[in-house]
């Protein structure tokens, strides 16, 4: 990259400043203040009896979360839940991004479409087809008895699995498209030049196709864990009452509890975590990559 | 470095044949060069000698060992590719060593071997550089140097010089051949460029369609060429259409009637070399043919000119002539003679 930029004449400056004016303006109206706000809201108190939100400045609402084993063990569950997604849509959409950007087939347009074609139904009504799928007499359990393959339903819907799998299929796409453009972007004869000088497949993959495909994973990985770290319809309808994520939490607390306070402190924490849980994984996976 | 073989192999996709029937061997120490126009099955003929293509039908042997269906990584086969295909991620002395670390060699002797390998190339202390931090040639002296170091039992060269500069390619042909004899390395040489084909290669092999139309050495293919394909490929040639009447005479559609070597009765083609016609202003002495004509076009190509002839309305004759100082230099609309013994004739029956 080259550090020596042509000084940009006034009415250029000035056209770029009018383009670029719009989204700064919308992006600290929309997402910046609002955060002030709550972050503003977090740090006040709540007094139960009158449901009410009283000015404040104190720490108790991170407290409460922190001490108490049952929201502490929500968010473990998140963060194990985003992990795990991450980690299977990685593997999954590998091998599928692989063959996309590989592929010399006149289909592969209609190969990427029905591969966002998922995006185009929202999670809420997918996870609304899952339920149906899932249940004890759902569509799953009713073939495979049917096959007489098991005799009894597997309880899929209102567990973790079902989440898990429910997240999955909403993330993939992500994934895939993340890998298959920084694939795409990779000599197919870097590959080769790996295999005619003794690499197999394997050592291939290690030593050439990750690190050169490293950016698109990290990316893919990124949008991924915060999609399911932040997941809300998937875990409120595949996961039933009793199972927790955080999103579904948060949104409990500002609109069944009206505890804005504690909602808020929440919400904070949720975007902490996954700031520094990417931030740290990024860090590590690159130094083990530059190796 | 082995003797390499290739038995009836065949390439096909569908109804098509990319590749069919080639049978080739290139002995211990033999730059060989598969030559002809895109989409004549020559690359397709060395992707599956380094394996990355796994052949319809036939055979490949490697110092005696059928390699046919081994995998690539089993072969020992250096390779050197069109795009160089160095590994960007890493720097010049890893990419060398790659191969070298596959083969599980020790470090001191991985980092011995590696820089054996770059002062070979003229890359000394170049061992830090990443390669997009190197220019064209010195990237391609690094995919040599990585395809060497793991003293492979045959080099393959995939057009290697076709993203140099014109200049850079004429000094690194040279320098290629130069150390291909010193470590005597079987090499096969893919290319489209004649020039390079012919200075480089001590063997060459002209293909067409998927199949070998001549093997030879440079003499054999420019004297002697197989077929109107190789006439037309190897060196340049004027081609006039006609019938052989008899032994030693030949009509051309036009009506001429031409003096050539024997050749069997039917329609044929009878292929000029430029260089090899002759030209002046008066009628030509002691040639078996002197025909007259028009001068229809020039280009003035420097060391040389070409001279268009028109000798009748359905033949025209390139002449090449060299541009010497007070020589003979016909101008547009000329009347001249040209003519030829009958031996600079090639005949080829249609």
């Amino acid at each position: 990259m080259s550090l020596v930029v042509d000084r940009p004449r006034r009415g250029q400056g000035l056209t770029a400043t009018a383009l670029l004016a719009p989204s700064t303006i919308f992006i600290a109206l929309c997402l910046l203040a609002p955060l002030a706000m709550l972050l503003r809201y977090s740090l006040n108190e709540f007094v139960p009896t009158r449901k009410m939100m009283v000015e404040a400045v104190t720490i108790a609402n991170y407290v409460k979360f922190f001490t108490d084993p049952y929201y502490t063990a929500i968010l473990a569950t998140t963060v194990r839940i985003a992990v795990t997604v991450t980690a299977a849509c990685l593997v999954l959409a590998f091998p599928l991004a692989y063959v996309v950007a590989r592929t010399q087939s006149r289909f592969k347009n209609l190969l990427i479409m029905a591969i966002v074609l998922p995006l185009f139904v929202g999670n809420a009504v997918r996870a609304a087809g899952w339920m149906v799928v899932f249940g004890s007499k759902g569509f799953f359990n009713t073939t495979m008895m049917g096959l007489g393959l098991i005799d009894k339903p597997i309880e899929i819907m209102f567990t973790e699995k079902a989440v898990v799998i429910g997240i999955i299929a909403v993330n993939l796409p992500f994934m895939v498209l993340s890998l298959q453009s920084v694939i795409e972007g990779i000599d197919r004869s870097v590959e080769e030049a790996a295999y005619s000088l003794g690499a197999p497949p394997a050592t291939m993959f290690r030593r050439v196709l990750w690190p050169l495909a490293l950016p698109g994973i990290l990316a893919g990985t990124i949008l991924c864990f915060i999609l399911a770290m932040n997941a809300y319809a998937t875990p409120f309808l595949l996961g039933g009452p009793l199972f927790k994520m955080m999103a579904p939490l948060i949104y409990n607390e500002f609109t069944q509890k009206t505890n804005w306070p504690f909602g808020g402190a929440i919400a904070f924490i949720l975007m902490a975590v996954t700031l520094a849980l990417t931030v740290s994984a990024n860090l590590i996976i690159q130094r083990r990559g530059a190796r | 470095m082995a003797r390499l073989e290739i038995r009836n192999l065949a390439k096909r996709y569908g109804d098509f044949y990319a590749v069919r029937d080639v049978s080739l061997s290139i002995e211990d120490g033999e730059f060989l060069v598969l030559l002809g126009p895109s989409g004549c099955g020559k690359t397709t003929t060395l992707r599956m000698v380094a394996g990355f293509i796994e052949p319809s039908a036939g055979e490949v042997r490697l110092g005696g060992q059928d390699v046919t269906l081994l995998p690539p990584w089993r072969r020992n086969a250096g390779m050197v590719f069109q795009s160089y295909a160095l590994f960007p991620h890493l720097t010049v002395a890893q990419n060398v060593a790659f191969g070298l670390e596959m083969r599980k060699l020790a470090r001191p002797d991985i980092e011995r071997r590696v820089e054996e390998v770059l002062a070979l190339v003229r890359l000394a202390g170049y061992g830090d550089r990443l390669p997009r931090q190197l220019s064209g040639g010195q990237q391609q002296r690094v995919a040599l140097a990585r395809a060497l170091a793991i003293r492979p039992d045959v080099l393959l060269l995939d057009e290697p010089l076709s993203n140099l500069d014109a200049k850079l390619r004429q000094e690194v042909r040279v320098e290629i051949r130069e150390l291909q004899k010193k470590l005597g390395l079987t090499t096969v040489m893919v290319t489209h460029d004649q020039e390079e084909a012919l200075t480089m290669a001590d063997r060459l092999v002209v293909m067409n369609e998927g199949s070998v139309r001549q093997v030879g050495n440079q003499r054999d293919l420019y004297e002697r060429p197989a077929d109107r394909f190789v006439a037309g490929f190897v060196g340049r040639s004027t081609f006039l259409d006609g019938t052989i009447e008899a032994p030693g005479r030949f009509t051309s559609d036009g009506g001429l009637r031409l003096a050539c070597t024997d050749g069997a009765p039917g329609k044929a083609t009878l292929a000029l070399r430029p260089e090899r016609v002759e030209i002046a202003a008066q009628p030509l002495s002691g040639l078996d043919n002197d025909l007259p004509g028009t001068v229809e076009f020039v280009s003035y190509l420097g060391a040389q000119i070409d001279i268009h002839v028109r000798l009748s309305p359905m033949d025209r004759l390139v002449v090449q002539i060299a541009n010497r100082e007070g020589g003979f230099a016909p101008e547009v609309g000329q009347q001249v003679h040209v003519g030829w013994p009958a031996s600079a004739g090639l005949v080829f029956a249609q």
